[in-house]
């Protein structure tokens, strides 16, 4: 039976039979023709380089696949993508693919995504997003991004803004990773009238002891990204125990701690850091000026508890509830 | 629910052992009828539609639950908010029974493409209108000093861009076209976005400056403004031109809304405080 591929032949050799009179004949066209094909797809391919390239660490991750969907819709640019998706590529394999498609700038959701390339792709410009704790990254001359951690002075605000009666608010620390950090936000927090107090912990054991002298002296207790304080699972619940045991409202910077019971979640909105990487990249392919390599984000995300509220009896200033994203009741 | 089931397992029966072929018919036209009623029940359930440029709403899952949660009180009615302009206006263009909820900026383009007439219209605080206001770091002087700059909306680019040619005037095209803009979830995110050093500007209501004077007086003394919008109507709810207004359960759903205190955060979430029916000067602003 006659398929495509034999009538392809068949017309092949028809031709060819029919030019055999020629002396210069099609057939003699036909490297020609593909050489000319080769330097033409060439020039065009290297016209059309992506400049851009995503690197995430896993799609399959909400906050990273939304963040990249927003990225990708707030920049005019053809991207390419890489999805790490949580497969075992190595490094050299990374590089090798970051080599093929030689991007200028690229733009990392995750931090094993912003850790490989920081390996592999040399000189390129690289943007990180996602990452916890960037200040632990390490960084280079043409390294920026989008911090996921909000300002403690736009915490407060918001914060203060929901809850204006609730004035005393409890920090437990370790100095090592959180000193500077305090200090900024009881300066913010003098700003609004709010009296911020810290409490130090240099190890995780001394998390109960600190609880049950700390919380008797504070209206609320804001829960801050410490590995010496949330060590563990054990102590998380430790500290949602204690607190709800003296109806101590907490007040917590991610949305896994609502659910434990936390009275407010103050978190960065997670389109909006999209967008702002894709204004650095617009401003690098520009050569716009950019005055800090790493921005803070400019979106909150906001977590109420209203079960809280009204289980604690707290005054809340309901002219707020146009900002909240989503609520517990 | 019990009594329509034993009803089913008979007639599955009888067909099943080829008793009677009128049992067939019976049993296709009695699932003919179940399938005729629930369709109809799908089709004609009414819906309000809501797509607002002027806020960058993100809490569309939170809205959708608590309106639908209010409506459901009144009957088999629902609510679909929509973040999409285009898809919004497909829906208004091939839906002959819906209320829609939207801004009055995007009413005056839409009055154009589709027949629609306004019914209700968002109030705040007593009043039906608000103004928008640009506030600028207060190293920035005058409007030629932004060009280029950042600016953070609660808006969308569209929206923002329109109502900033409003403000600085049809001489200033070419600025406005140089600023990038910035979209924020709130209108405080765009304000704070500005005294934190993340936007050069902000648009947002006037009540939300005036929300950020008393959370933070530092904070706004940091801040000067460039200008204001003229008096703009909030939100409004419009219906199909065709469709007779008289007594219609929604729209008397939606006026009540505001009067019972367990309503006002979802109304919040837009803004509003609640619905009332238009005045002849508001009819005239949107063209009717």
């Amino acid at each position: 039976m006659e398929n495509a591929y034999t009538k392809g032949i068949g017309y092949f050799r028809t031709m060819k039979k029919s030019t055999d009179k020629n002396r210069f004949t099609m057939i003699h066209y036909i490297p020609i023709f593909c050489l000319f094909s080769l330097i033409i797809s060439g020039i065009a391919f290297a016209g059309e380089r992506n400049r851009v390239l995503i690197l995430n660490s896993n799609m399959a991750t909400e906050k990273y696949s939304l963040i990249h969907k927003e990225f990708t819709s707030s920049i005019s640019e053809e991207i390419a993508e890489l999805d790490l998706g949580g497969k075992e590529i190595d490094t050299t394999e990374i590089g090798e693919r970051i080599d093929t498609i030689n991007p200028d700038i690229i733009f990392c959701i995750g931090s094993r995504a912003y850790l490989s390339a920081f390996q592999t792709a040399g000189d390129r410009a690289i943007i990180f997003s996602s990452a916890i704790n960037w200040k632990r990254l390490p960084m280079r001359k043409n390294t920026y991004g989008v911090s996921s951690e909000l300002n403690s002075g736009m915490e407060l605000m918001m914060y203060h803004y929901f809850f204006p009666d609730l004035g005393r608010i409890g920090v437990i620390y370790s100095l090592k990773h959180n000193k500077e950090w305090l200090k900024e936000a009881i300066d913010n927090g003098r700003d609004l009238g709010l009296t911020i107090s810290g409490r130090p912990v240099t190890k995780p054991e001394e998390l109960p002891k600190v609880l049950v002298e700390f919380l008797p002296e504070v209206d609320v207790l804001w829960l801050v990204s410490d590995p010496v304080v949330i060590s563990s699972k054990e102590s998380v619940m430790e500290i949602f125990r204690r607190a709800d045991s003296l109806k101590k409202p907490i007040y917590a910077y991610s949305k896994i701690f609502a659910d434990l019971g936390a009275l407010l979640v103050i978190s960065a909105d997670v389109p909006t850091m999209g967008v702002q990487a894709a204004g650095l990249v617009h401003d690098l392919l520009t050569n716009n000026e950019i005055p800090e390599n790493v921005v803070t984000p400019a979106g909150s995300h906001i977590i109420l508890n209203m079960k809280k509220v009204k289980e604690y009896g707290i005054d809340l200033n309901e002219e707020a509830m146009d900002s909240v994203n989503w609520m517990i009741q | 629910m019990e009594v329509l089931r034993k009803r089913i397992n008979t007639l599955k029966k009888q067909i099943l052992s080829g008793k009677s072929i009128s049992s067939f018919l019976a049993a296709s036209l009695f699932f003919y009828f179940i399938i005729s009623v629930l369709s109809a029940k799908e089709i004609t359930a009414p819906t309000i539609y809501f797509y607002n440029p002027e806020a960058n709403i993100n809490n569309f899952a939170l809205l959708k639950k608590e309106t639908d949660s209010y409506l459901s009180k009144f009957g088999d009615y629902s609510f679909q908010p929509f973040n999409d302009k285009n898809i919004f206006e497909d829906s208004v263009s091939g839906n002959k029974e819906a209320l829609f909820i939207l801004s009055s900026w995007h009413y005056n383009t839409l009055r154009e493409k589709y027949p629609v007439k306004p019914v209700l219209i968002g109030v705040s605080k007593g009043k039906s209108t608000h103004k928008k206001v640009l506030s600028v770091k207060k190293n920035i002087k005058n409007i030629t000093s932004l060009k280029g700059k950042k600016i953070a909306s609660a808006g969308n680019r569209e929206y923002t861009r329109n109502i900033l040619m409003q403000i600085m005037g049809i001489n200033s095209g070419e600025i406005a076209d140089s600023l990038k803009i910035m979209p924020v979830p709130k209108d405080i995110d765009a304000l704070m976005a500005v005294g934190f050093g993340m936007a050069a500007a902000a648009l947002t209501t006037e009540e939300s400056l005036g929300k950020l004077r008393k959370m933070n007086p530092k904070h706004y003394q940091r801040l000067g403004q460039l200008g204001r919008s003229r008096e703009l109507l909030l939100s409004v709810v419009a219906v199909p031109r065709h469709l007779n207004t008289d007594d219609h359960p929604l729209i008397r759903i939606l006026s009540k809304m505001g009067t019972e205190s367990k309503n006002k955060n979802m109304l919040r979430m837009i803004g509003l405080d609640g619905w009332r029916t238009l005045t002849q000067k508001e009819l005239d602003i949107l063209g009717q």
